[in-house]
């Protein structure tokens, strides 16, 4: 499944940059995410709950961050793992200023599914992505905005 | 009233199954049973690196977890597959071993990989969770053109390009190639006939019991076909011996071909409870029935057909990647070549036809026979042909069709019909089907209504399809030259009680048919006794001596000419009692009407009396054996080749694509019939599934062979408010070579209506003047985006 979208911050790339490389702050800010531990340089282990269409699960696996170019862009590679069948994704993430203090971030990337979750989860994936990413977006927006959020 | 043939008597079955007394194989519990869990993979095409259980095994109620190295160690053998279809080259077909459960690689999303045993089913399923698999994935295909492409990911390491076989029958490619060279016109069509998954309402359930004490084994399971299940996991798979093996089919919800195959769970079941002494249990859900039932169809074709300047058919060119999933399931070779390839003449006179077929391996579930197997792909390419090559050459599709007929011959008289493709048709009068649907339709006035809704902007269609198929499978010498490597005869046992009422053993099985009630109008119209005296007992290996089971239309034609066999023995040895009681000449008796009659006299002796004179024999004939029991194997000379004509009118909404069907009118020559209302219902469901074909279902694979949609959430099946009232008739061209007359009807309506549908759709386009063609399933969606351009 094709993954896309953009979303435009009233912030500086580099500051959103940071933010998305804090683990703290993308376990608070992602949907679903309840536990994110870095296992690695770059590498995080993470546990989610994510309900899609019929089928909800509890998923656990892997995170990368791949071709980081700060504050440009990076690769986000996930693997995660359920009983209701797994993820794989490869997603790019480009921040692109458009402004002083603006700033497009833009996704582009696939997602694999397998098992239950593939032959079930599939009609309802892109909408349950959709709404998974306007969340996501939503809550960076309002870390952006809150001051006592921003990593040193 | 003893004269039931050809009456519409209720079906005596109905009264259990209606009032829920049925009994499937998921109702039997036996004492100590055990119930199975099988973990499947999630992946289309992936390593096993490492599978651990050690959680797993310490959940509560877990007896057991054997995955497929546990398998392998026990040195079985893997499912086989019953047809062998060599390469053209004359190499033998590619028939990579088929596990009970994958120890190295899963080949298709549901392959089987480990089997949790506990005590209880649900405990079974939470242990199956807490298995952990390390998987490596592999690149994976489902499309069966795309996996003969070099680069394709390898299903098998032993098949090359992922080629089962490749096959070729009719007339020399050079023939037909020169005969197209002569052609005024050449209609092409490139197409897929799509995957469908087969839905019986019952879905698959299997218990094994292996009993210490007497070294018996006993398979209950949701079969169309005891006996083979039966030869194939003794012979096979396992290597027990087959008297002290018992396979029960009993009553089975539903199958359409589904059931037909031998499955990895069945030996699987047997193989746990002979570790284990208790018996085990496994009941697919819905979900595992979606992906891993055998599902039908998938042909991606490209066909050609040449045509003289007044309509005249000159050569047919067939060139077919048919897909067989992952593993070659029981009949899966030859359902794409003999069952399809035989079929290409259809009801035309094409002096010239050449087939190719290339038989493929793909990470999907196994493909096999479906309601039609092969029939209904041949169909479809032939009337979407016959259809197409009308509106090219600006013909009438039904002119068209009755110029290109095979002229009438009843077989008796005149011989039967030779075609380029191997087969000999028995019986028909092509003709007559085709003008008596035109007449139901009432065509030329559907036409100026056609012309009227056009000019008022809507879009109405009619479409045509005129098919013949080969049922009562089969003549074995046929077969084996062919490749079976089974006898397809049937067997039928009648016992007559001492009592004069009537037992009778049949190896075909019952799963919807109403065997029950048309086997025993047989039976009670030929003793001349009441039907209630008559009780139809199948689908038990140990009561029933053997059988081929339920396919192919050929319970009736086959089973049932078995039977007739064993009644013709039991009223030839009737009559030496009967002749011995009335102090009569055998020859000058006659029997009707339950009684053996000193012909132009008023003597007359019971059926009854006989039989019980038969068991009781202090005054009987000399040299006669007591009782009145007898066994029959019946082969049948040929195929039977029921065919017959089917017009769709539709009309398609040019806002939203949407299709609705307004009439169906299908004329069927199946010949003789025994129940008329038995035989309306099976081609009012046949016709459902052709339908659903033609507009609603259809199995979908993403690029990594995922099936993604394998739920009633997700997958289009025909509802009674998607279908009009069917308006259905038949001619009676009677079967010249089987004692009964008959041809066969349970895959009639799933033949035919699928083209008929489509062409219907195709034609209310028209305006857009559309060449292209559609691919099924016809949604709206795809029909909007077509009038878009």
């Amino acid at each position: 499944m094709h993954l896309k979208g953009s979303h435009q911050f009233n912030a500086p790339a580099h500051q959103i940059f940071k933010m998305l490389m804090d683990a703290d702050t993308l376990a608070r800010i992602t949907p679903g995410v309840s536990e994110l531990e870095e296992t690695g340089p770059d590498t995080y282990k993470a546990i989610a709950n994510v309900k899609m269409g019929p089928v909800s699960g509890s998923f656990s696996g892997q995170l990368e961050v791949a071709e980081k170019q700060e504050p440009e862009s990076f690769v986000l590679k996930i693997q995660q793992n359920s009983k209701i069948g797994n993820v794989a994704a490869d997603v790019k993430i480009d921040l692109e200023e458009t402004g002083a203090e603006t700033t497009t971030l833009s996704f582009d990337g696939k997602a694999r599914l397998s098992g239950l979750l593939a032959r079930t989860g599939q009609r309802v994936l892109s909408g349950v992505a959709n709404t998974l990413s306007k969340q996501f977006f939503k809550a960076l927006e309002e870390e952006l905005e809150n001051p006592a959020h921003q990593p040193a | 009233m003893t004269n039931y043939i050809g009456k519409a008597v209720k079906r005596v079955e109905d009264k259990r199954f209606l009032t829920g007394k049925g009994r499937y194989t998921d109702d039997i519990v036996l004492p100590g049973m055990l119930y199975a869990y099988i973990v499947r993979s999630p992946y289309a095409h992936a390593k096993i690196n490492n599978i651990d259980t050690s959680r797993a095994e310490n959940m509560d109620g877990v007896v057991k977890i054997y995955t497929g190295k546990d398998i392998a160690e026990s040195g079985i053998n893997g499912i086989p597959t019953g047809w062998q279809v060599n390469f053209k080259n004359g190499d033998t077909m590619k028939e990579p071993p088929h596990p009970l459960l994958v120890a190295d690689k899963a080949r298709y999303m549901g392959d089987g990989v480990a089997v949790v045993i506990a005590e209880s089913r649900e405990e079974a399923r939470d242990a199956a969770d807490e298995i952990d698999i390390d998987w490596e994935e592999l690149p994976a295909v489902a499309n069966a053109k795309k996996a003969t492409e070099d680069g394709a990911p390898l299903v098998h390491d032993e098949a090359p390009n992922n080629k089962c076989f490749d096959w070729e029958l009719g007339n020399p490619k050079e023939e037909v190639d020169k005969a197209m060279k002569q052609a005024h016109h050449i209609t092409t069509l490139e197409f897929t006939n799509q995957r469908v998954i087969p839905n019986a309402m019952e879905t698959r359930a299997a218990i094994g019991q292996y009993e210490e004490a007497t070294g018996k084994y006993t398979l209950y399971t949701t079969s169309q076909n005891p006996h083979l299940t039966r030869l194939l996991l003794c012979a096979f798979v396992l290597g027990i011996p087959e008297h002290r093996v018992r396979v029960v089919a009993p009553d089975v919800g539903g199958g359409f071909g589904s059931k037909i195959f031998h499955y990895a769970e069945e030996a699987l079941m047997i193989w746990c409870s002979e570790r284990l002494k208790r018996p085990v249990k496994w009941t697919s859900d819905r979900s595992e029935a979606f992906m891993t039932d055998a599902h039908g169809r998938d042909h991606i074709s490209k066909a050609e057909m040449g045509f003289d300047k007044e309509g005249n058919v000159l050569a047919l060119r067939v060139k077919t990647h048919a897909n067989l999933g992952a593993y070659l399931s029981t009949f899966a070779p030859c359902v794409p070549t003999w069952l399809h390839g035989t079929l290409l003449q259809g009801l035309y006179v094409t002096p010239k036809i050449n087939v190719d077929v290339t038989g493929v391996f793909t990470n999907t579930v196994m493909v096999d026979a479906y309601r039609g197997a092969g029939r209904p792909e041949a169909t479809y390419l032939l009337e979407r042909l016959m259809d197409t090559a009308a509106l090219e050459m600006d013909m009438d599709p039904a002119e068209l069709r009755l110029k290109n007929f095979i002229p009438p011959f009843d077989g008796v008289e005149q011989p039967g019909y030779q075609t380029q493709v191997a087969l000999q048709y028995d019986s028909g009068n092509y003709h007559a089907v085709l003008k008596r649907a035109l007449e139901m339709v009432g065509y030329e006035k559907f036409r100026k209504e056609q012309a009227q809704a056009r000019k008022e902007g809507k879009l109405l269609g009619i479409g045509f399809s005129t098919y013949i198929e080969a049922c009562g499978i089969a003549p074995s010498a046929v077969v084996g030259a062919l490749g079976a490597r089974a006898g397809l005869y049937e067997v039928g046992q009648v016992r007559v009680q001492p009592t004069g009422k009537v037992s009778v053993f049949t190896g075909a099985h019952s799963h919807g048919q109403g065997h029950e009630t048309t086997f025993a109008q047989v039976v009670a119209d030929r003793l001349g006794i009441p039907l209630d005296d008559v009780e139809i007992i199948h689908g038990d290996s140990d009561s029933v001596a053997f059988g081929m089971g339920t396919y192919g239309s050929r319970s009736l034609a086959v089973g049932g000419s078995a039977i007739v066999k064993s009644l013709d023995k039991i009223i030839e040895k009737g009559a030496k009692i009967a002749a011995h009681k009335l102090e009569a000449a055998e020859e000058d008796l006659e029997f009707a009407e339950g009684k053996w009659t000193v012909k132009g006299t008023d003597k007359s002796i019971a059926f009854g009396d006989v039989a019980l004179t038969a068991y009781v024999p202090h005054d009987y004939p000399e040299g006669v054996e007591p009782g009145m029991d007898f066994s029959s194997f019946y082969d049948p000379a040929n195929f039977t080749y029921p065919y017959g004509a089917h017009v769709a009118i539709v009309e398609v909404d040019k806002d939203t694509g949407y299709t609705k069907l307004k009439r169906f009118i299908a004329v069927d020559d199946v010949g003789n019939v025994i129940n008329p209302m038995i035989v309306d219902g099976q081609i009012h469901g046949g016709l459902a599934q052709g339908i659903g074909q033609a507009l609603f279902e259809g199995a979908m694979y993403d690029e990594d062979a995922q099936l993604i949609n394998g739920s009633y959430m997700d997958y289009t099946m025909p509802r009674a408010d998607d279908l009009p009232s069917f308006e259905i008739d038949r001619t009676v061209t009677p079967c010249p070579h089987n004692p009964l007359g008959v041809k066969g009807a349970g895959e009639a309506g799933c033949i035919g209506s699928t083209p008929a549908v489509v062409n219907a759709v195709m034609d209310a386009l028209r305006p857009f003047g559309i060449k292209k063609d559609l691919e099924m399933p016809l949604t709206p969606e795809r029909v909007w985006r077509h009038m878009q351009g």
